[in-house]
């Protein structure tokens, strides 16, 4: 009988399962956060000049959570460094040389070295901030270049003040290649940097290519360096050690640590050790904890040494033990400021790891690598880092997708992100046409693709994209065309009460009486696109000309491909994909305001431009009921409406278009297109003024591609649909950009969809929800973020019914709106979600 | 509104359409609610469905309170009190004016006419889903009965697509009308809610014996021509009416003795109240207002006494909320 299954309850709080006593004890000493005795806190460290600096402020000009603390987080750094002894040429050699050897000089000699109790991996302390290594030319010519009046930093401070959003030369974000140091190790690594440095001319030497080869290959040593002071310290411990099986691991850890990463791994052991130390020094490189610093593809190329340690009687259950410590590792990226907090950080560092997939030909790449660590996700949840990112497409096992659903039920929220494979790769392949790199991305690799950080997609240890350091708001568009190119008001900046006049910022594209059509005003939104565009354009190239010249990450270079070819560091452009991302954010409120207008002004004619421009200026008070006929009655994105999803289509291609017309001037890395709106869209919403599809000030715009909250009023199904065909559909016959499919965004588009946890409830209802996937992956976009409804979404509903018109709740044989049921029924509802009794 | 005569193709009067419903049938679903309905439950969760014309009601949280509705009703139905707006349903005429007029959709429409090619272009948007799940569309309502013409075009074509239909019924209709559906339905859910005709005729305000005889019609119909493929029975466990164990076993008995090896499901769907705020919003009392969920312990006893009298118990299904025993509300 199929009640007893019905009648269980389900989803209560996630709890970690199967855990040894060594796992266990890491885990809940990593969750003691600032009350541990050991961390992984920033030290820094100096060159001892009095010009020295640390922090990289650029690589936080899209976090505007921190713009009021940059000069402070310089400052404190420097004045917390600690002074490194320098080897007496080190003013003779080139910026590069002296990173890279004072990087590796902080990491092998002077950071401390700890191996916590039963821990299987080494590698502890990695979170720095080392001297940029200027000399006082470098550094006044820099800080000119940042402070200046038109520096860098005014101008992105203008920026962001004025609503446009924000951008700046990022860290991170990219998919070093890993597999190669395994394969070849960092010797393999060094001697191809050794050939290619004996290769050229006595001028090469001399110049920018042989200073960069030189820096490298320094770089190329320090994991040596630093995986030896481990095996040494592994020693002292396995020494005085009783107990004798903790003895063997220490002695075998040693023994690990001797040769990789400088040699090729042979054990599952050695793969994990030498993957955690390659990629812990990355973040050291950059002096940056974690965010989008990738491992791709992890249960493939780690495969082979997980089959031979298998075969040769590795326990599965240690394979898995050694994962989890790796797992608790990558944890300690948020030590990073643990006694102020995180840094506006709200969604996880974002290690990412990419999990299944397509292979060539479209064969399914699952293994049993992949499901053992999805078991030690499962078993460690909740837990944050690494992030994972399971990759479906249509010939996705019933195995993966069971488990994938399983794991779902079972936790709060999603605990990974989904990506679809078809549409990212169709994206990936419009980048190849777009960009003329056919060559290095087409047919027989694009499925080699994977995420960064969230579910931006790019190729792997040979492509920096850039993926989240352009975030332009496509609202301001609107605002700009509703104003003939001007901003509605005045710049107060709120902290010095300063007042700066409306300025012809943008083109002159017509004054409300003169747009008379709607394709009048269609192109006003149009000059306005790439006018932002532009300027967006145009900031960029200021941080990112400013890293170019003065911060090298040479150790980083080492693992991309491309830059010892070309002798260039990654941030001069080395990458043999080079990309910078403009990811849009606000496109559903800019879509619905763009149907709103239409809607509004041009169809029903309920308003002038001009009245709706005084509605807009007023915050919409006294035009409570233009307001209410924006919001109600406009037609909206993410319906599954053909009429307003075509609006959504021609708003994507007009700004991916543009975007793709431009190119860094210093460093020729091409623009490309992508939605990922971090949490810009909630701040963001208090910049800009109020929008024509009814959004008064100071409430949140839309996130990424998702129809703006509570529009989506057809449900899971019209919303997924819609997403889609934003992205431009799939081809009627044809082979669109890939099988069938097309996509406007090779960096992906973050698309996030709430679940009433009913859905989940029993094994008929989770049989629905994997259909329901299954459906998403031929007809929604590229990834997938699930959200469970819970309690606290509903409360925060019964506050704000306007942005959950579109919750319901559903109960057998009868559904509801939530906002539309009285109070003292929502908050049985409340008391019944919270029993999980649905 | 243009006649119904001129227009080209049958037009229905529905509800509304639920995409992604998990509850109507195997799979993701798309249910078409049908307004009008031939019976009168007396614990009705759609109350709205139950007048064959389209209605107003007042949704408070939408309304800004600008009073459009009153000054365009023409005969002068509404009303703003303290606590919103009050319709006068002996005065409104249904024009709909007030709806309209209403900037901000507050003055809601219960039911909407549709064209049967519209609504089947429109559940076809999640012919994937359906496909990916064994799912499809089911005609609910409401009673799809009522408006036989228009759904037997809508199931027909839906059928020629290669859709799985379900239609949803309490089978209080004439014979020629259900027969006129069956040949395009894949799934029947067939309601029986109560076995005794004294209280049927109470709480339904009509006799049970019309509902039984088109069932045995069904079989008769089925063992013809193989359809519908499947038949579900549905029967709502609501407090102090159908929620006692006779009740239980009399349709249990009924359904082995008369339907043997037919039914491949029978639900036993528990009772909430979450749609007092619909009889609010339609200005009538419900006389079930004050009912709270049905018990587990009680529910899984009704599971276990259908079970018994069934020749296969694995037919049968519970669903819907419930609360603990040891809770007291």
């Amino acid at each position: 009988m199929a009640m007893a299954e019905a009648l269980q309850t389900k989803g209560k709080i996630k709890e970690p399962k199967n855990l040894s006593p060594r796992i266990r004890w890491l885990r809940d000493y990593y969750f003691r956060g600032a009350q541990r005795a050991w961390n992984n806190e920033f030290t820094a460290w100096s060159t001892g000049t009095p010009w020295d600096a640390q922090f990289d402020e650029m690589t936080f000009y899209i976090v505007p959570e921190t713009y009021a603390f940059l000069q402070t987080f310089r400052s404190s750094m420097q004045q917390a460094a600690r002074t490194v002894r320098l080897h007496p040429d080190f003013w003779t050699w080139s910026l590069p040389e002296r990173k890279a050897w004072f990087t590796k000089e902080v990491m092998v000699n002077y950071v401390p070295r700890e191996i916590l109790p039963g821990d299987l991996i080494a590698g502890g302390r990695f979170n720095v901030q080392t001297s940029m290594c200027w000399t006082k030319k470098e550094a006044k010519e820099r800080d000119r270049l940042i402070y200046g009046k038109k520096g860098a930093r005014a101008s992105m401070k203008w920026f962001h003040d004025h609503g446009y959003g924000n951008s700046g030369a990022t860290s991170g974000h990219l998919i070093p290649w890993y597999e190669r140091v395994l394969k070849i190790g960092f010797k393999g690594i060094f001697e191809d940097l050794s050939r290619r440095y004996e290769q050229l001319s006595g001028k090469e030497k001399k110049g920018g290519k042989g200073c960069q080869l030189r820096a490298m290959m320094i770089a190329a040593t320090m994991p040596r360096d630093l995986a030896e002071k481990y095996a040494l310290l592994c020693e002292d411990l396995a020494a005085p050690e009783n107990d004798q099986e903790r003895k063997a691991e220490l002695v075998r850890m040693a023994e690990n640590l001797k040769k990789v990463p400088w040699e090729p791994a042979h054990t599952f052991w050695e793969a994990v050790q030498a993957l955690w130390i390659t990629h812990m020094l990355v973040m050291s490189d950059e002096n940056y904890p974690g965010p989008g610093v990738s491992f791709g593809r992890i249960d493939q190329y780690l495969l082979p040494y997980w089959e031979r340690s298998i075969s040769q009687g590795m326990d599965r259950e240690f394979g898995k033990e050694i994962l989890k410590c790796f797992w608790i590792h990558a944890n300690t990226v948020y030590d990073a400021m643990i006694r102020i907090g995180n840094m506006g950080i709200t969604s996880g560092y974002g290690q990412l790891i990419t999990l299944s997939g397509m292979g060539k030909g479209g064969r399914d790449m699952t293994n049993d690598l992949t499901y053992a660590m999805l078991e030690v996700i499962d078993e460690l949840s909740p837990i944050l880092e690494p992030k994972p990112n399971v990759r479906l497409h249509k010939a996705s096992p019933e195995e993966l997708l069971d488990k994938v659903v399983d794991m779902i039920s079972t936790s709060q929220g999603s605990p990974f992100l989904l990506n679809f494979d078809e549409r990212s790769m169709a994206g990936m392949m419009v980048e190849a046409r777009k960009a003329g790199v056919e060559h290095l991305i087409n047919q027989d690799n694009v499925h080699d693709y994977a995420p960064v950080g969230c579910l931006e997609n790019t190729m792997v240890g040979n492509d920096r994209s850039g993926t989240v350091d352009n975030n332009l708001n496509l609202l301001k568009s609107v605002e700009l065309a509703l104003n003939d190119g001007r901003d509605f008001f005045d710049f107060v900046d709120p902290i010095t009460g300063k007042k700066e006049k409306v300025k012809q910022a943008g083109p002159r594209t017509g004054s409300v009486q003169s747009l008379r059509t709607w394709d009048d005003f269609w192109n006003a939104y149009v000059e306005q696109t790439r006018y932002t565009i532009k300027r967006c354009v145009d900031l960029y190239e200021k941080s990112e000309s400013i890293r170019a010249r003065f911060c090298p990450t040479p150790y980083v270079s080492c693992l991309v491909k491309g830059c010892a070819e070309k002798g260039l560091d990654i941030t001069q452009g080395g990458a043999e994909l080079n990309f910078t991302t403009i990811e849009a954010v606000t496109f559903a409120t800019t879509v619905d305001s763009l149907l709103a207008v239409k809607h509004l002004v041009y169809e029903t004619k309920q308003c002038t431009l001009e009245e709706l421009v005084n509605a807009l200026k007023a915050n919409w008070q006294g035009y409570e009921k233009l307001q209410a006929s924006a919001t109600y009655r406009a037609p909206k994105y993410g319906r599954d409406d053909d009429g307003a999803d075509a609006m959504a289509q021609a708003v994507m291609d007009l700004w991916c278009e543009e975007t793709w017309k431009h190119r860094t001037a210093s460093t020729g890395r091409r623009f490309r297109p992508g939605m990922l709106s971090w949490n810009y869209w909630v701040g963001d919403g208090f910049i800009l003024p109020a929008s024509p599809d009814g959004r008064p000030k100071g409430r949140f715009l839309s996130n990424a591609i998702c129809p703006v909250s509570g529009t989506d009023i057809n449900g899971p199904t019209a919303n997924m649909n819609s997403v889609g065909k934003a992205l431009g559909g799939k081809a009627s016959d044809g082979p669109g950009d890939w099988g069938g499919y097309y996509n406007r965004l090779p960096n992906g588009a973050s698309h996030t969809i709430s679940i009433n946890p009913s859905l989940l409830k029993d094994p008929e209802h989770r049989e629905k929800f994997k259909a329901f996937l299954k459906g998403s992956i031929e007809q929604g976009g590229t990834s997938l973020q699930i959200n469970m409804i819970d309690a606290d979404m509903l409360r925060d509903a019964q506050l704000r019914p306007e942005e959950y018109q579109s919750l319901l709740v559903r109960i057998t044989g009868y559904n509801a709106y939530f906002t539309s049921i009285g109070h003292e029924l929502q908050n049985e509802v409340i008391a019944r979600i919270s029993h999980e009794s649905f | 509104m243009p006649d119904e005569q001129s227009l080209p193709e049958k037009r229905g009067l529905i509800l509304r359409i639920q995409r992604m419903s998990t509850e109507d049938g195997p799979g993701i679903r798309s249910t078409v609610f049908f307004k009008g309905c031939s019976l009168r439950c007396v614990w009705c969760h759609n109350p709205e469905s139950i007048s064959a014309r389209p209605e107003v009601h007042w949704v408070g949280s939408r309304c800004i309170g600008c009073m459009s509705c009153i000054e365009a009703c023409p005969a002068g139905a509404l009303k703003g009190t303290g606590s919103g707006i009050v319709i006068d349903r002996k005065a409104c005429t249904g024009c709909l004016r007030c709806s309209e007029a209403c900037p901000s959709t507050a003055m809601e429409v219960y039911g909407r006419h549709i064209s049967a090619g519209d609504l089947v272009d429109e559940v076809l948007k999640d012919r994937v889903y359906f496909e990916k799940s064994g799912g499809g569309v089911t005609l609910s309502g409401g009673e799809p009965t009522q408006q036989a013409d228009f759904a037997g075009e809508v199931l027909k074509s839906l059928k020629a697509q290669g859709i799985h239909t379900a239609l949803d019924t309490c089978g209080q209709c004439p014979w020629d009308r259900l027969e006129k559906l069956l040949g395009h339905t894949d799934l029947l859910l067939y309601d029986l809610k109560l076995m005794d005709e004294e209280l049927h005729r109470e709480y339904t305000g009509l006799c049970v014996s019309q509902i039984l005889r088109n069932l045995v019609r069904v079989r008769e119909f089925r063992e013809k021509t193989g359809a519908p493929a499947q038949i579900w029975i549905r029967t709502p466990i609501i407090p102090f009416h159908t929620d006692n164990a006779e009740n239980i076993r009399a349709i249990g008995t009924y359904i082995r003795d008369t339907l043997d090896g037919m039914v491949a499901r029978w639900e036993l769907c528990a009772f909430n109240n979450l749609c007092a705020h619909k009889y609010d919003g339609l200005g009538i009392d419900w006389t079930c207002r004050g009912y709270g969920l049905v018990r587990a312990g009680d529910l899984e006893r009704l599971g276990h006494t259908a079970a018994e009298a069934l020749s296969d118990p694995g037919v049968v299904h519970i669903s819907g909320a419930t609360r603990d025993s040891e809770e007291e509300s």
